[in-house]
């Protein structure tokens, strides 16, 4: 084509444009992909962060015409709030159990499966549905079998010879049994991907390992763990950051009682902002609870990396 | 490898177990929703009755669920859409050019998973009041665009880097431009990934209950936020909520059931990078 339109002296001009224009866009076709994209995200994901951080300098109230600058003072008043250090002590213990909890079960559930041979993909299947259904509809099913009076949990309990239990209502309880709904919820997540790490492991060194004689523990212990470190990473890292949010489980089943025990800091700053018309407070804390995100990830991150560039 | 049957009995008694808890929770609720109020709650539990579908009538007829369905299906197949629509390219991009901030700007999108929807609810809520978008369905989709395009993305990309390059390399040679090699030799290889990525974001989306709770209005709430609503102060109408909440869980499991491979296949594509 670049030849024909160089004999004709008169396309010349438009040949070089079209050859640069070419070129250009050869060059930077992948923001061509990509900017659709990438403005998308900047209005429905930068601008209400920027809107958010500037939100937590003001004093902002839903019906403030005035919108003074107040610097830190919703930081300190946030900080200095008895509810939000509960809150954020309780999400912290949250987050802890719920993620170790989610993550041995389905890790263990994961190897489980490898000793299975009949029905495998069924089996797959029916392990991972409590992640596909709406985390409301899980809550408010568990409100049902945790009833102090007709629930099938102490249904079961008493048939047992055990005593009943007012699962949602006592503080000694409530949060126990949020959190094992929680994990119930949410196991598969790490078991699909521990699950599509262990389909991925090479055999040769298992099988140089049995030839030594190692006892099936020390192969797990050294060969199974490191080989799956950088999956794990990743799934513990997944299942934090969301852990961190839960709003919806903790809103039907308890919401934040008895006595705050239930309370997260989703469940706080919803209050702070939608009910007691709190904005800029709210802003402020989920500005701190953004930069503890930030910072346990970036954490771990930088292990995962490690890690990748190592192998 | 070397079981003995001991270790693979007690594997498959460990198995049933697990299914036991997964599944007498659903099965029992789902039964609920089709038990007469007389026995919605009852102990012991009663597991033989005469299945009634008033519940259902009830929730869709006097509680107008019906319209909550509606609202639920057009906000999440339209975000579905519009995110399949920006971020398909997108991540088509990221998988086959490598420039400067290519990395950079990859993880920067899978870092946005991080936010805090509370960080997105007040701006939103503000910005609906001033636009007033509230009780649009558009602006609820909107909404939701801040989660799904990054997912999007991140699946999408990894279905893109298993197609070997050398597929529209071939087609471009033989003529055809870049874009007519996408959409004639990549994308039909690539489609069980964008259907499996648009399900799982369908699912995403569906179930969503904190954003639809604070920006959805009164004609556009979703279904969640109305199963919430059998929930009252003193009591509970545990058989229409059982109703509402199939009407929830039913069309997630069949899609599930029906793609399960391609689902496990992108959710373990999607996460494992």
């Amino acid at each position: 084509m670049t030849a024909s339109t160089e004999v004709k002296p008169v396309a010349t001009e438009t040949g070089a444009f079209r050859r640069w224009l070419y070129r250009m866009s050869q060059k930077y076709v992948h923001w061509f992909f990509i900017a659709p994209a990438l403005i998308a995200v900047l209005v429905v994901a930068i601008y209400p962060i920027v809107y958010s951080t500037g939100l937590s300098f003001f004093r902002v109230t839903f019906d403030s015409r005035e919108r003074p600058f107040v610097l830190f003072e919703n930081f300190a008043w946030v900080l200095n709030d008895t509810d939000y250090r509960v809150a954020f002590g309780n999400t912290l213990l949250y987050v802890f159990v719920t993620v170790s909890g989610a993550f041995i079960l389905g890790f263990g559930v994961a190897l489980l499966l490898r000793r299975i041979t009949v029905g495998r993909n069924w089996l797959r299947l029916v392990l991972l549905l409590p992640l596909t259904i709406a985390p409301i509809v899980v809550g408010l099913t568990w409100n049902w079998m945790l009833d102090p009076l007709f629930g099938l949990i102490n249904w079961i309990l008493t048939g047992l010879g055990l005593p009943p239990q007012t699962w949602l209502a006592s503080t000694s309880t409530a949060r126990i049994a949020v959190m094992l709904v929680d994990i119930w919820q949410w196991y598969p997540l790490i078991f699909l991907i521990m699950d599509a790490g262990l389909s991925g492991l090479p055999r040769a060194p298992y099988e140089s390992a049995r030839l030594e004689g190692a006892s099936e523990w020390t192969i797990f212990r050294r060969i199974t763990l490191p080989l799956l470190r950088p999956v794990i990473l990743v799934a513990l890292l997944l299942r934090t950051v969301d852990a961190f949010r839960t709003f919806d489980l903790v809103r039907v089943m308890t919401d934040g009682g008895p006595a705050y025990t239930t309370e997260t800091l989703s469940l706080y700053l919803y209050r702070t902002a939608f009910n007691f018309n709190k904005l800029s407070r709210a802003g402020a804390g989920s500005m701190i609870m953004l930069l503890v995100i930030g910072v346990i990830s970036a954490i771990m991150f930088r292990y995962l990396y490690r890690d990748v560039e190592r192998h | 490898m070397a079981i003995s049957l001991r270790q693979r009995l007690s594997a498959y008694v460990i198995m049933g177990i697990l299914l036991l808890f997964i599944l007498i929770p659903l099965v029992a609720g789902a039964l609920t929703a089709f038990k007469p109020q007389i026995i919605w709650v009852s102990s012991p539990p009663v597991w033989v009755f005469q299945p009634t579908l008033e519940n259902f009538e009830f929730v869709f007829i006097q509680r107008q669920n019906l319209l909550h369905l509606r609202n639920s299906l057009i906000i999440a197949s339209g975000s579905v859409a519009i995110a399949l629509i920006l971020g398909v390219p997108a991540a088509y991009a990221l998988a086959r050019f490598r420039f400067r901030g290519s990395k950079g700007l990859l993880q920067w999108l899978i870092s946005l998973r991080m936010i805090p929807p509370i960080v997105v609810a007040l701006p939103f809520y503000v910005l609906f009041q001033t636009f007033d978008l509230r009780g649009t369905h558009f602006g609820l989709i909107l909404a939701y665009l801040t989660f799904l395009i990054p997912l999007v993305i991140w699946m999408m990309r990894g279905y893109f880097v298993e197609i070997p390059s050398a597929m529209e390399e071939s087609a471009m040679v033989e003529g055809y431009s870049r874009l007519q090699a996408l959409r004639k030799v990549v994308l039909p290889v690539v489609t069980p990934g964008i259907i499996a990525t648009a399900l799982l974001n369908f699912i995403f989306a569906w179930n969503e209950y904190f954003l639809a709770l604070i920006l959805g209005g009164r004609d556009t709430s979703t279904l969640p936020v109305a199963a919430a609503t059998y929930v009252g102060r003193a009591r509970v109408e545990w058989g229409n909520l059982f109703a509402v909440n199939l009407i929830i869980m039913l069309p997630v499991i069949i899609l599930t059931i029906i793609l399960r491979r391609q689902l496990v296949k992108g959710l373990a594509l999607g996460l494992v990078e």
